[in-house]
Protein backbone atom coordinates (compact mmCIF):
# COMPACT_ATOMS: atom_id res chain seq x y z
CA UNK A 1 0.00 0.00 0.00
CA UNK A 2 1.59 3.67 -1.48
CA UNK A 3 -0.26 5.48 1.60
CA UNK A 4 1.09 3.64 4.43
CA UNK A 5 4.59 2.92 2.89
CA UNK A 6 4.92 7.23 2.68
CA UNK A 7 4.01 7.58 6.42
CA UNK A 8 5.05 4.49 8.10
CA UNK A 9 8.86 5.41 8.52
CA UNK A 10 7.74 8.99 9.56
CA UNK A 11 4.51 7.74 12.11
CA UNK A 12 6.77 7.60 15.35
CA UNK A 13 7.88 11.56 14.52
CA UNK A 14 4.40 12.56 13.61
CA UNK A 15 3.08 10.96 16.62
CA UNK A 16 5.59 12.89 18.24
CA UNK A 17 4.62 16.12 17.47
CA UNK A 18 0.44 14.95 18.06
CA UNK A 19 1.61 14.32 21.67
CA UNK A 20 3.28 17.78 21.80
CA UNK A 21 0.08 19.36 20.27
CA UNK A 22 -2.00 17.84 22.93
CA UNK A 23 0.25 18.37 25.96
CA UNK A 24 0.01 22.17 24.56
CA UNK A 25 -3.91 21.83 24.26
CA UNK A 26 -4.72 20.56 27.89
CA UNK A 27 -2.33 22.85 29.33
CA UNK A 28 -4.38 25.78 27.32
CA UNK A 29 -7.55 24.46 28.10
CA UNK A 30 -6.86 24.79 31.59
CA UNK A 31 -5.21 28.32 31.31
CA UNK A 32 -8.16 29.40 29.21
CA UNK A 33 -11.05 28.15 31.86
CA UNK A 34 -9.42 29.38 34.74
CA UNK A 35 -8.37 32.53 32.82
CA UNK A 36 -11.74 32.74 31.61
CA UNK A 37 -13.63 32.29 34.94
CA UNK A 38 -11.74 34.73 36.72
CA UNK A 39 -12.56 37.19 33.94
CA UNK A 40 -15.82 36.51 33.70
CA UNK A 41 -16.06 37.10 37.63
CA UNK A 42 -14.32 40.28 37.43
CA UNK A 43 -16.76 41.54 34.45
CA UNK A 44 -20.04 40.70 36.57
CA UNK A 45 -17.82 42.90 39.45
CA UNK A 46 -19.20 45.89 41.04
CA UNK A 47 -16.56 47.60 40.98
CA UNK A 48 -15.86 49.92 37.57
CA UNK A 49 -12.40 49.97 37.79
CA UNK A 50 -11.91 45.76 38.25
CA UNK A 51 -14.93 45.62 35.06
CA UNK A 52 -12.88 47.90 32.95
CA UNK A 53 -9.74 45.58 33.53
CA UNK A 54 -11.69 42.35 32.92
CA UNK A 55 -13.31 44.23 29.65
CA UNK A 56 -10.42 45.61 28.26
CA UNK A 57 -8.64 42.22 28.36
CA UNK A 58 -11.12 40.56 26.69
CA UNK A 59 -11.68 43.48 24.23
CA UNK A 60 -7.93 43.53 22.94
CA UNK A 61 -7.64 39.67 22.71
CA UNK A 62 -10.66 38.93 21.15
CA UNK A 63 -9.83 41.93 18.47
CA UNK A 64 -6.12 40.15 17.43
CA UNK A 65 -5.01 37.73 14.75
CA UNK A 66 -3.65 35.05 17.09
CA UNK A 67 -0.77 34.89 14.82
CA UNK A 68 -0.06 38.45 15.71
CA UNK A 69 -0.66 37.50 19.54
CA UNK A 70 1.87 34.79 19.32
CA UNK A 71 4.71 36.32 17.42
CA UNK A 72 3.68 39.55 20.04
CA UNK A 73 4.53 37.20 22.77
CA UNK A 74 7.39 35.03 20.79
CA UNK A 75 9.57 38.16 19.94
CA UNK A 76 8.14 40.70 22.43
CA UNK A 77 8.62 38.84 26.25
CA UNK A 78 12.89 38.51 25.53
CA UNK A 79 12.71 42.43 24.44
CA UNK A 80 11.55 42.69 27.89
CA UNK A 81 14.46 40.37 29.40
CA UNK A 82 12.01 37.13 30.05
CA UNK A 83 13.29 34.29 28.25
CA UNK A 84 10.89 31.38 28.19
CA UNK A 85 11.05 28.60 25.48
CA UNK A 86 8.69 28.21 22.31
CA UNK A 87 6.29 25.98 23.86
CA UNK A 88 5.29 27.54 27.06
CA UNK A 89 5.32 30.90 25.09
CA UNK A 90 2.65 28.77 22.85
CA UNK A 91 0.64 27.65 25.54
CA UNK A 92 0.58 30.89 27.20
CA UNK A 93 -0.65 32.53 24.39
CA UNK A 94 -3.14 30.19 24.07
CA UNK A 95 -4.12 30.79 27.60
CA UNK A 96 -4.50 34.04 27.21
CA UNK A 97 -6.23 34.53 23.66
CA UNK A 98 -8.82 31.63 24.50
CA UNK A 99 -9.54 32.75 27.98
CA UNK A 100 -10.76 36.18 26.37
CA UNK A 101 -13.11 33.79 24.44
CA UNK A 102 -14.37 31.43 27.54
CA UNK A 103 -14.79 34.96 29.67
CA UNK A 104 -17.56 35.74 27.10
CA UNK A 105 -19.47 32.31 27.30
CA UNK A 106 -19.33 32.41 31.18
CA UNK A 107 -20.66 36.17 31.54
CA UNK A 108 -23.49 35.27 29.91
CA UNK A 109 -24.14 31.97 31.66
CA UNK A 110 -23.86 34.52 35.19
CA UNK A 111 -26.39 36.78 33.41
CA UNK A 112 -28.63 33.61 33.44
CA UNK A 113 -28.05 33.00 37.57
CA UNK A 114 -31.20 33.85 39.54
CA UNK A 115 -30.61 37.15 41.82
CA UNK A 116 -32.49 35.51 44.45
CA UNK A 117 -30.31 32.32 44.41
CA UNK A 118 -27.19 34.83 45.08
CA UNK A 119 -29.67 36.71 47.93
CA UNK A 120 -30.00 33.78 49.83
CA UNK A 121 -26.09 32.71 49.75
CA UNK A 122 -25.38 36.10 50.53
CA UNK A 123 -28.12 36.16 53.54
CA UNK A 124 -26.31 33.03 54.56
CA UNK A 125 -22.87 34.44 55.24
CA UNK A 126 -20.86 32.68 52.44
CA UNK A 127 -18.24 34.94 51.50
CA UNK A 128 -17.87 36.52 47.90
CA UNK A 129 -15.35 33.50 46.41
CA UNK A 130 -17.49 30.82 47.85
CA UNK A 131 -21.13 32.60 46.92
CA UNK A 132 -19.00 32.63 43.35
CA UNK A 133 -17.57 28.85 43.03
CA UNK A 134 -20.27 27.16 44.83
CA UNK A 135 -22.83 28.76 43.75
CA UNK A 136 -22.74 31.29 40.53
CA UNK A 137 -19.90 29.35 38.80
CA UNK A 138 -21.76 25.91 38.69
CA UNK A 139 -24.74 27.56 37.64
CA UNK A 140 -23.51 29.72 34.65
CA UNK A 141 -21.25 26.26 33.48
CA UNK A 142 -24.91 24.49 32.81
CA UNK A 143 -25.49 27.16 30.06
CA UNK A 144 -22.13 28.26 29.41
CA UNK A 145 -20.27 24.36 28.74
CA UNK A 146 -21.44 24.15 25.63
CA UNK A 147 -20.37 27.06 23.94
CA UNK A 148 -17.17 26.72 26.04
CA UNK A 149 -16.47 23.48 23.97
CA UNK A 150 -16.86 25.48 20.46
CA UNK A 151 -14.32 27.91 21.80
CA UNK A 152 -12.14 25.34 23.31
CA UNK A 153 -12.32 22.98 19.95
CA UNK A 154 -11.47 25.77 18.21
CA UNK A 155 -8.44 26.32 20.48
CA UNK A 156 -7.48 23.08 19.87
CA UNK A 157 -7.34 23.83 15.93
CA UNK A 158 -5.61 26.97 16.54
CA UNK A 159 -3.08 25.23 17.91
CA UNK A 160 -1.31 24.73 14.75
CA UNK A 161 0.11 28.14 14.60
CA UNK A 162 2.03 27.10 17.17
CA UNK A 163 4.23 25.58 14.77
CA UNK A 164 5.33 29.53 13.16
CA UNK A 165 7.07 29.82 16.41
CA UNK A 166 9.42 26.77 16.26
CA UNK A 167 7.17 24.34 18.01
CA UNK A 168 7.36 20.92 16.37
CA UNK A 169 3.73 19.68 17.51
CA UNK A 170 1.18 18.05 15.12
CA UNK A 171 1.51 20.81 12.41
CA UNK A 172 5.14 21.41 12.73
CA UNK A 173 6.22 17.86 12.06
CA UNK A 174 4.12 17.62 9.25
CA UNK A 175 5.88 20.35 7.36
CA UNK A 176 9.11 18.55 7.93
CA UNK A 177 7.72 14.94 7.09
CA UNK A 178 6.28 16.53 3.77
CA UNK A 179 9.08 18.07 2.49
CA UNK A 180 11.41 15.79 3.37
CA UNK A 181 8.79 13.45 1.65
CA UNK A 182 7.62 15.13 -0.95
CA UNK A 183 4.14 13.56 -0.45
CA UNK A 184 1.77 16.52 1.01
CA UNK A 185 -1.49 14.88 0.60
CA UNK A 186 -0.68 11.67 2.70
CA UNK A 187 0.51 13.21 5.08
CA UNK A 188 -2.12 15.99 5.52
CA UNK A 189 -4.65 13.01 5.53
CA UNK A 190 -2.62 11.38 9.04
CA UNK A 191 -3.44 15.02 9.58
CA UNK A 192 -6.92 14.94 9.36
CA UNK A 193 -7.85 12.28 11.00
CA UNK A 194 -5.56 13.10 13.89
CA UNK A 195 -6.93 16.33 14.56
CA UNK A 196 -10.71 15.40 14.09
CA UNK A 197 -10.14 12.93 16.55
CA UNK A 198 -8.79 14.57 19.51
CA UNK A 199 -11.49 17.57 18.48
CA UNK A 200 -14.13 14.63 18.71
CA UNK A 201 -12.89 13.51 21.67
CA UNK A 202 -13.65 16.43 23.21
CA UNK A 203 -16.68 17.26 22.04
CA UNK A 204 -17.52 13.59 23.88
CA UNK A 205 -15.84 15.72 27.51
CA UNK A 206 -18.06 18.62 27.02
CA UNK A 207 -21.29 16.48 26.17
CA UNK A 208 -21.00 14.01 29.29
CA UNK A 209 -19.49 17.63 31.24
CA UNK A 210 -23.02 19.08 30.26
CA UNK A 211 -25.00 16.17 31.08
CA UNK A 212 -23.51 16.00 34.52
CA UNK A 213 -23.92 19.78 34.93
CA UNK A 214 -27.64 19.51 34.06
CA UNK A 215 -28.65 16.21 36.05
CA UNK A 216 -30.51 18.16 38.37
CA UNK A 217 -32.90 19.14 35.81
CA UNK A 218 -33.94 16.13 35.00
CA UNK A 219 -37.48 14.84 36.84
CA UNK A 220 -40.17 16.81 38.46
CA UNK B 1 -32.77 42.41 69.51
CA UNK B 2 -33.51 43.91 66.20
CA UNK B 3 -33.32 48.20 65.82
CA UNK B 4 -34.73 50.09 63.11
CA UNK B 5 -34.48 53.78 63.50
CA UNK B 6 -35.48 56.13 61.21
CA UNK B 7 -35.09 53.95 58.27
CA UNK B 8 -35.48 55.65 54.89
CA UNK B 9 -35.09 53.94 51.64
CA UNK B 10 -35.45 55.33 48.59
CA UNK B 11 -34.93 53.72 44.67
CA UNK B 12 -34.18 56.62 42.52
CA UNK B 13 -36.61 59.26 43.60
CA UNK B 14 -39.53 57.12 44.72
CA UNK B 15 -38.93 56.53 48.80
CA UNK B 16 -40.33 53.11 49.61
CA UNK B 17 -39.34 53.59 53.11
CA UNK B 18 -40.05 56.89 55.24
CA UNK B 19 -38.70 56.93 58.53
CA UNK B 20 -39.24 53.47 59.98
CA UNK B 21 -38.51 52.69 63.78
CA UNK B 22 -39.18 48.97 64.71
CA UNK B 23 -37.53 46.87 67.69
CA UNK B 24 -38.29 43.25 67.83
CA UNK B 25 -37.50 41.40 71.42
CA UNK B 26 -36.08 38.12 71.42
CA UNK B 27 -38.92 35.62 71.25
CA UNK B 28 -41.17 37.70 70.03
CA UNK B 29 -43.07 37.08 66.81
CA UNK B 30 -43.73 40.17 64.77
CA UNK B 31 -46.23 40.31 61.53
CA UNK B 32 -45.56 42.93 59.33
CA UNK B 33 -48.62 43.85 57.46
CA UNK B 34 -49.36 46.17 54.48
CA UNK B 35 -50.46 46.19 50.91
CA UNK B 36 -48.31 45.49 48.09
CA UNK B 37 -45.84 47.83 47.48
CA UNK B 38 -45.77 49.13 51.09
CA UNK B 39 -42.43 48.34 51.55
CA UNK B 40 -42.90 45.33 53.63
CA UNK B 41 -40.20 43.12 52.09
CA UNK B 42 -37.94 46.18 51.27
CA UNK B 43 -37.46 46.40 55.24
CA UNK B 44 -36.80 42.80 55.44
CA UNK B 45 -34.52 43.18 52.63
CA UNK B 46 -32.79 46.13 54.86
CA UNK B 47 -32.74 44.01 58.03
CA UNK B 48 -30.36 41.32 56.19
CA UNK B 49 -28.38 43.54 54.05
CA UNK B 50 -29.75 42.73 51.26
CA UNK B 51 -30.54 46.31 50.09
CA UNK B 52 -28.34 49.40 51.55
CA UNK B 53 -30.00 51.86 53.61
CA UNK B 54 -30.89 55.66 52.27
CA UNK B 55 -30.75 56.89 55.54
CA UNK B 56 -31.39 55.59 59.49
CA UNK B 57 -29.95 52.67 61.30
CA UNK B 58 -29.88 49.04 61.45
CA UNK B 59 -28.99 47.11 64.28
CA UNK B 60 -29.38 43.50 65.35
CA UNK B 61 -28.06 42.62 68.45
CA UNK B 62 -26.48 45.73 68.03
CA UNK B 63 -24.45 44.98 65.38
CA UNK B 64 -24.87 48.05 62.81
CA UNK B 65 -25.87 46.40 59.82
CA UNK B 66 -24.20 49.28 57.55
CA UNK B 67 -20.61 48.50 58.60
CA UNK B 68 -19.10 45.30 56.54
CA UNK B 69 -18.14 44.05 60.44
CA UNK B 70 -21.53 44.82 61.53
CA UNK B 71 -23.25 42.98 58.48
CA UNK B 72 -21.21 39.69 58.92
CA UNK B 73 -22.44 39.29 62.54
CA UNK B 74 -25.97 40.49 61.86
CA UNK B 75 -26.02 37.88 58.97
CA UNK B 76 -24.72 35.12 61.32
CA UNK B 77 -27.70 36.06 64.00
CA UNK B 78 -30.32 36.05 61.50
CA UNK B 79 -31.81 33.75 58.80
CA UNK B 80 -34.02 34.30 55.92
CA UNK B 81 -36.83 32.40 54.12
CA UNK B 82 -37.72 33.83 50.92
CA UNK B 83 -41.13 33.85 48.91
CA UNK B 84 -39.58 32.41 45.85
CA UNK B 85 -37.64 29.83 48.00
CA UNK B 86 -34.15 30.95 46.23
CA UNK B 87 -33.02 27.31 46.92
CA UNK B 88 -29.41 26.13 44.95
CA UNK B 89 -30.79 24.26 42.03
CA UNK B 90 -27.50 22.44 41.63
CA UNK B 91 -27.47 21.25 45.33
CA UNK B 92 -29.85 18.24 46.79
CA UNK B 93 -31.92 19.21 49.47
CA UNK B 94 -29.44 18.19 52.08
CA UNK B 95 -26.90 20.20 50.43
CA UNK B 96 -28.37 23.10 50.15
CA UNK B 97 -29.06 22.85 53.84
CA UNK B 98 -25.52 21.83 54.89
CA UNK B 99 -23.71 24.23 52.96
CA UNK B 100 -23.48 26.81 54.83
CA UNK B 101 -23.75 24.89 58.23
CA UNK B 102 -20.06 24.01 56.53
CA UNK B 103 -18.17 26.97 54.91
CA UNK B 104 -19.51 29.65 57.67
CA UNK B 105 -19.84 27.85 61.16
CA UNK B 106 -16.81 24.98 60.00
CA UNK B 107 -18.84 22.27 60.97
CA UNK B 108 -17.88 18.70 60.39
CA UNK B 109 -19.77 17.48 57.19
CA UNK B 110 -20.97 14.37 59.03
CA UNK B 111 -21.96 16.87 61.68
CA UNK B 112 -23.84 19.18 59.23
CA UNK B 113 -25.48 16.48 57.50
CA UNK B 114 -26.74 14.67 60.84
CA UNK B 115 -28.31 18.13 61.80
CA UNK B 116 -29.78 18.22 58.34
CA UNK B 117 -31.42 15.42 58.31
CA UNK B 118 -33.43 16.15 61.54
CA UNK B 119 -34.48 19.05 60.09
CA UNK B 120 -35.74 17.77 57.04
CA UNK B 121 -36.97 14.46 59.36
CA UNK B 122 -39.22 17.63 61.15
CA UNK B 123 -40.50 18.81 57.78
CA UNK B 124 -41.65 15.48 56.65
CA UNK B 125 -39.45 15.67 53.71
CA UNK B 126 -37.07 12.73 55.70
CA UNK B 127 -37.12 10.77 52.06
CA UNK B 128 -36.14 13.40 49.95
CA UNK B 129 -32.67 14.71 51.10
CA UNK B 130 -31.23 13.82 48.04
CA UNK B 131 -33.82 15.00 45.61
CA UNK B 132 -32.90 17.77 43.69
CA UNK B 133 -35.18 21.43 44.00
CA UNK B 134 -36.33 20.53 40.39
CA UNK B 135 -37.82 17.11 41.58
CA UNK B 136 -39.80 19.06 44.78
CA UNK B 137 -43.42 20.76 44.70
CA UNK B 138 -43.44 24.11 46.30
CA UNK B 139 -44.51 23.39 49.34
CA UNK B 140 -42.02 21.22 50.03
CA UNK B 141 -39.10 23.10 48.55
CA UNK B 142 -39.94 26.13 50.62
CA UNK B 143 -40.29 23.43 53.62
CA UNK B 144 -36.28 22.74 52.37
CA UNK B 145 -36.05 26.78 52.21
CA UNK B 146 -37.08 26.96 56.30
CA UNK B 147 -34.74 24.05 57.13
CA UNK B 148 -32.26 25.47 55.54
CA UNK B 149 -32.57 28.68 57.37
CA UNK B 150 -32.93 27.05 61.08
CA UNK B 151 -29.47 24.77 59.83
CA UNK B 152 -27.83 28.27 60.45
CA UNK B 153 -29.21 28.23 64.49
CA UNK B 154 -30.07 31.36 64.06
CA UNK B 155 -31.94 33.90 66.74
CA UNK B 156 -33.90 35.82 64.60
CA UNK B 157 -36.09 34.57 61.63
CA UNK B 158 -36.70 36.63 59.12
CA UNK B 159 -40.00 35.39 56.58
CA UNK B 160 -40.55 37.33 53.39
CA UNK B 161 -44.36 36.24 52.12
CA UNK B 162 -43.20 33.01 52.43
CA UNK B 163 -46.23 31.43 51.39
CA UNK B 164 -47.21 33.41 49.03
CA UNK B 165 -46.25 31.32 46.17
CA UNK B 166 -48.00 28.18 47.24
CA UNK B 167 -51.55 26.72 46.81
CA UNK B 168 -53.88 26.52 50.12
CA UNK B 169 -52.80 22.98 50.82
CA UNK B 170 -48.79 23.84 50.66
CA UNK B 171 -49.68 26.45 52.67
CA UNK B 172 -51.23 24.51 55.28
CA UNK B 173 -47.94 22.79 55.70
CA UNK B 174 -45.91 25.60 56.01
CA UNK B 175 -47.96 27.60 58.06
CA UNK B 176 -47.99 24.57 60.93
CA UNK B 177 -43.81 24.14 61.20
CA UNK B 178 -43.96 28.30 61.78
CA UNK B 179 -46.49 27.82 64.37
CA UNK B 180 -44.30 25.02 66.02
CA UNK B 181 -41.14 27.06 65.24
CA UNK B 182 -43.26 30.16 67.45
CA UNK B 183 -44.31 27.95 69.90
CA UNK B 184 -40.93 27.09 70.62
CA UNK B 185 -40.07 30.42 70.83
CA UNK B 186 -38.19 31.47 68.04
CA UNK B 187 -38.34 34.97 67.09
CA UNK B 188 -39.50 35.84 64.16
CA UNK B 189 -40.32 38.84 61.97
CA UNK B 190 -43.39 37.98 59.39
CA UNK B 191 -44.28 39.82 56.48
CA UNK B 192 -47.28 38.06 54.97
CA UNK B 193 -50.94 38.37 54.31
CA UNK B 194 -51.92 35.11 55.68
CA UNK B 195 -53.70 37.34 58.48
CA UNK B 196 -55.74 34.78 60.63
CA UNK B 197 -52.42 32.92 60.91
CA UNK B 198 -50.41 36.22 62.37
CA UNK B 199 -53.67 36.84 64.07
CA UNK B 200 -52.62 33.48 66.09
CA UNK B 201 -49.04 32.93 66.24
CA UNK B 202 -47.91 37.06 66.80
CA UNK B 203 -47.21 38.87 69.67
CA UNK B 204 -47.12 42.64 67.81
CA UNK B 205 -48.64 43.59 64.66
CA UNK B 206 -46.91 46.48 62.17
CA UNK B 207 -48.69 47.73 59.64
CA UNK B 208 -46.92 49.47 56.35
CA UNK B 209 -48.82 52.29 54.73
CA UNK B 210 -46.62 53.55 51.58
CA UNK B 211 -43.34 53.42 53.40
CA UNK B 212 -44.86 54.76 56.74
CA UNK B 213 -44.92 52.38 59.79
CA UNK B 214 -48.02 53.76 60.66
CA UNK B 215 -49.14 51.51 63.69
CA UNK B 216 -47.52 48.93 66.14
CA UNK B 217 -49.89 46.89 68.58
CA UNK B 218 -49.89 44.02 70.71
CA UNK B 219 -51.96 41.67 68.23
CA UNK B 220 -54.86 41.61 70.17
CA UNK B 221 -54.67 45.39 70.12
CA UNK B 222 -54.64 45.25 66.48
CA UNK B 223 -57.72 43.36 66.13
CA UNK B 224 -59.72 45.97 68.72
CA UNK B 225 -62.76 47.74 67.79
CA UNK B 226 -60.67 50.79 69.37
CA UNK B 227 -57.39 49.71 68.52
CA UNK B 228 -55.81 48.90 65.18
CA UNK B 229 -59.94 48.86 63.56
CA UNK B 230 -60.59 52.07 64.68
CA UNK B 231 -57.54 53.08 62.03
CA UNK B 232 -59.62 53.58 58.87
CA UNK B 233 -56.54 52.59 56.51
CA UNK B 234 -56.40 49.32 58.19
CA UNK B 235 -59.98 48.42 58.44
CA UNK B 236 -60.46 48.64 54.91
CA UNK B 237 -57.06 46.71 53.96
CA UNK B 238 -58.49 43.59 56.74
CA UNK B 239 -62.14 43.98 55.25
CA UNK B 240 -60.47 43.41 51.55
CA UNK B 241 -58.03 40.51 53.11
CA UNK B 242 -60.98 38.50 54.33
CA UNK B 243 -62.78 38.80 50.75
CA UNK B 244 -59.62 36.88 49.27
Amino acid sequence: MRFWRVIEPHLGFLLQGFALTIAACLLAIVGAVLLGAVTASMRSSGNTWVRGAANAYGDVFRNVPFLVQLFFFFYGLPELGIYIGAFETGVIAMSIAGGAFVSDVILSGIMTVDTGVIDAAKVSGLSRFKIFTRIVLPIALRVSVRPMGSVLINLVLTSSILSTITVNELTGTAKIVAATTFKPFEVYAVLLVLYASLTTLLSFVISATHHRLNRFMTGG
Amino acid sequence: MIVAENVEKRFGDVAVLKRVNLKVEPGEVVTILGASGSGKSTLIRCINGLEALSGGKITVDGHDVSTKAGLVAARRASATVFQLFNLYPHMTALGNITLAPIEVLKLPKAEAEARGRALLDKVGLGAHADAYPQQLSGGQRQRVGICRALAMQPRYLLLDEVTSALDPEMTGDVLRILAELAADGTTMVFVTHEIEFARHISNRIVFLEQGELIVDLPTAEFFAEDGGLAVPRIRQFLSKMKKD
